[in-house]
């Protein structure tokens, strides 16, 4: 699959995570303007497309047709193409590769996407419901499956069969808090845990602690793609998007098929480093999806970075660290940085840009990188979206 | 399954014994206040009158003590969910076939934390994936009758239909001990 024009991402800035005192437009616009601060060339007038990543505004601020409200959140008015994408914690990503679609296709010359989720509600019960109607919520979610036991059985069922131990989920959760303590926009920015605090914290969904979840987060991205040949006008290093595949194989738990074979993931992957000409062992680093560290360890697994099974031993031989195979999620993740559903794949393509701009601080700069993998998982791991970029040589 | 619906309140459900709320003395407050039901969307449990579902002989199968699921006349898909149209050969000529009366833990955990609405009183509680006998998918379920911390995967279960208080019915898995 190869589109039309070339697409490069030329930009991008984050709001700041966490508990936030402010409201979902008003997360929108800070994303705004982070993004026009971080991108002083770019203008209003520039921008003909705007795809929002929202995955559910509809639960957790009452508010439907949030295209348009982020449009004017952030003083633009889209000639082109103006849509919101929902593909649960996957929605980020999901307006990126619309964005892209619609650039290589001719549609939209300059797109900007926007993830912005506000999670923090007065009542996290109802927060949690709306987490379990991401599942088949009549046949699965009345049960009470949210995410955490789903992942919670992906954990016993790959100590079960491959022996994977808890201090693999703790190393995972280290190395991420551990980057997200050069992140200041992460939730957890502040806030330092190694593997023996990880293991006192109480448990969520056995075998998963309180350090193997990623958080309900507030917070709000965005990045800005263009026709690769427009890409000068607003930097001197694009990253260029050179692959992308996505994957959806089941809905309802009960197909769920292997919990520890991510077949999905696979094949999105493969069709991902397929168009883009490259293998796993070309990657310099990889923003993947760790809702739950057992998430990271299968992912390794899927994308090709280590044998089925191995997962737990390359993160504790730290191939997963800067100055390992593959450094991965250097942003922090989703467990350093918090989850806000529809900004975190915004998120991720923010730190590929800057990893690739050399702008991040120095404890977590991958040195001299040339491809990144960005993956998210969506839902009970249903459904896998990847993009691969290439940095300017 | 047991031909009987469990008897049981949907507040607090369905896990682990619970201890019985004492009597109400005449003219003070109950000891527990009552939750009130959810609003309509964020109820979880499925429609289940005729009116509202075609599924409805699900719901009408379990009361009777049977877990069932549809189906596909032509190529002999079993499917879960129920459903009324087959997704292999998109057609609606679909029978009612049983579920087996036992099954295996494939996999379980529990919620001890950050429970949806309405489920906060069920704290802590058993969730598992459960496999049976010559079924080509395994059934997600709270399972009762055994605490988190004894379960053991391989376990074997049981379905049983239980009340939910309100004229609707859901099903669940008992371990068999």
């Amino acid at each position: 699959m190869n589109l039309g024009r070339g697409v490069s991402l030329v930009g991008g800035a984050t709001t700041k995570f966490g508990v936030r005192a402010a409201t979902w437009a008003e997360i929108a616009q800070e994303a705004g303007e982070a993004l026009f601060r971080s991108m002083p060339t770019l203008t209003s007038a520039d921008v003909d497309s705007l795809f929002v990543g929202a995955a559910e505004p509809e639960r957790f601020a009452f508010q439907s047709h949030v295209a348009p409200f982020v449009a004017e959140q952030l003083g633009l008015a889209p000639r082109r193409v103006v849509q919101r994408t929902e593909l649960a914690c996957a929605s980020g990503q999901s307006a990126i590769r619309s964005a892209y679609a619609a650039i290589a296709s001719g549609l939209s010359d300059v797109a900007v996407a926007v993830g912005v989720e506000k999670m923090n509600i007065p009542s996290m019960a109802e927060a949690n419901t709306s987490m379990a109607c991401v599942m088949d919520r009549a046949w699965d979610g009345a049960h009470g499956a949210t995410a955490p036991p789903f992942f919670a059985m992906v954990a016993q069922r790959h100590m079960l069969e491959y022996g994977t131990t808890e201090e693999a989920f703790a190393a995972v959760s280290e190395k991420n808090h551990t980057y997200a303590n050069s992140n200041p926009n992460a939730q957890f920015a502040e806030k330092t845990f190694d593997r023996a605090k990880l293991g006192r914290l109480p448990v969520v969904a056995p075998p998963l602690r309180l350090g193997d979840c990623s958080s309900m987060t507030d917070g709000g991205a965005a990045v800005v793609l263009v026709a690769e040949e427009l890409a000068s006008k607003y930097t001197d290093r694009p990253v260029h998007v050179r692959g992308t595949g996505q994957y959806a194989d089941f809905h309802n738990l009960a197909n769920a098929g292997s919990l520890t074979d991510w077949v999905g993931l696979k094949h999105a992957s493969r069709e991902a480093f397929r168009s883009a000409g490259i293998g796993p062992s070309d990657l310099d680093f990889a923003e993947v999806h760790d809702c739950f560290t057992i998430s990271e360890i299968v992912e390794y697994e899927a994308i090709g970075l280590c044998e089925p099974g191995e997962g737990g031993k390359f993160v504790l031989d730290g191939r997963s660290s800067i100055g390992g195979d593959v450094a991965v999620n250097t942003r922090g993740g989703l467990l350093g940085c918090g989850h806000p559903l529809g900004a975190t794949g915004i998120a991720q393509a923010v730190e590929v840009f800057d990893q690739f701009a050399g702008r991040v601080p120095s404890a977590r700069q991958v040195p001299s990188p040339e491809w990144a993998l960005v993956h998210n998982l969506s839902g009970s791991a249903n459904v896998h979206s990847v993009m691969i970029y290439q940095g300017a040589s | 399954m047991g031909a009987e619906i469990a008897r049981e309140r949907r507040r607090p459900p369905v896990s682990e014994p619970s201890p019985s709320p004492p009597e109400a003395t005449p003219g003070e407050p109950p000891a527990k206040k009552a939750v009130a039901p959810p609003p309509f969307l964020l109820d979880f449990f499925p429609l289940e009158d005729a009116k509202q579902t075609r599924l409805s002989p699900f719901f009408d199968h379990l009361r009777a003590g049977r877990l069932t699921t549809t189906r596909c006349r032509r190529d002999g898909r079993m499917s879960w969910p129920p459903r009324v149209v087959c997704p292999d050969c998109h057609t609606s000529e679909l029978d009612w076939v049983d579920l087996p009366a036992a099954g295996r833990i494939y996999a379980f955990s529990a919620v001890l934390m950050g429970a949806p609405l309405g489920m906060e009183a069920d704290v802590p509680f058993v969730v598992g994936l459960v496999e049976m006998d010559g079924v080509p998918f395994r059934l997600f379920g709270r399972i009762v009758g055994t605490p988190w911390e004894t379960c053991r995967i391989g376990m074997p279960v049981r379905p049983e239909p239980y009340d939910l208080g309100d004229g609707r019915v859901f099903y669940r898995f008992r371990t068999v001990t």
